[in-house]
């Protein structure tokens, strides 16, 4: 079973300090790549205001991971990130498909225009493309 | 970039009562001067710019849960997704723009409903 890409995005409880946060992230991370998973991205986006109160707070600790994996270990870290004291929120999505498909999109999009510009141009279109 | 998006937004507020006050007056008439001809049942005018979809024009393939900035424009106050009819999105990015909002309001970057 091939791989997949999927984005974690986790809110941690505010009270919690710089370094617990950073124990919490390390602590998922641990969790994917437990599960043959591999870690490629972390950012943290810091305390935001919610858009409405979760567990009580107006305000969270966001921090995004992606990483590669399979099913079974989304299955697990949702699991532990469910049981995990100090995260009010956590939400997993699959993307590698969604963004191959806006890749091709482009890809697709790009090869018109080209075509375009080789049509409306006074050099043949044909030799052009041939060189792309 | 952002100059333009605060632009889309302000028109995200102001059509849809712009066109609901068409409506009270002469039924769709969006023309001005329509309203008084609509009444005494001569040719309809109907003067609609013609909209296009948000997520062509700017060539947004993949519809970010994540970016707060697009999509609450789309949003308005009540917390609402704005119907299709009043924005003009395109079936397709309509409905990614639903999976993307509803994922961002899972995890409260977005309201479910303002109170």
């Amino acid at each position: 079973m091939s791989d997949r890409t999927y984005e974690i995005l986790f809110i941690a409880d505010p009270n919690l300090g710089e370094p617990e946060v950073d124990a919490l992230a390390a602590q998922v991370q641990g969790h994917v790549e437990k599960d043959g998973g591999k870690l490629q991205k972390m950012e943290k986006w810091g305390k935001k205001r919610l858009a409405y109160s979760v567990r009580r707070h107006r305000d969270g600790y966001y921090v995004l991971l992606v990483a590669e994996g399979t099913g079974v270990m989304v299955k697990e870290v949702e699991r532990r990130l469910k049981v995990t004291d100090g995260i009010i929120r956590y939400l997993t999505v699959r993307v590698d498909e969604e963004l191959r498909k806006a890749e091709r999109r482009k890809a697709k999009r790009a090869l018109g225009e080209e075509k375009r510009k080789g049509r409306a141009g006074t050099q043949p279109a044909r030799p052009a493309e041939v060189q792309q | 970039m952002s100059s333009q998006g605060m632009g889309g937004d302000s028109r995200s507020f102001g059509r849809p009562s712009g066109r609901s006050g068409g409506g009270a007056g002469g039924r769709g008439g969006a023309g001005a001067g329509a309203g008084g001809k609509d009444a005494a049942g001569g040719k309809r005018y109907f003067f609609r710019r013609r909209k296009v979809c948000k997520f062509c024009a700017d060539k947004i393939d993949y519809v970010d849960y994540k970016d707060v900035k697009l999509l609450s424009q789309f949003v308005p106050e009540r917390g609402k997704i704005l119907a299709r009819r009043m924005f003009g999105t395109c079936a397709e990015h309509q409905r990614k723009l639903t999976v993307a909002v509803n994922r961002a309001r899972h995890i409260a970057l977005l309201p479910y409903a303002a109170d």
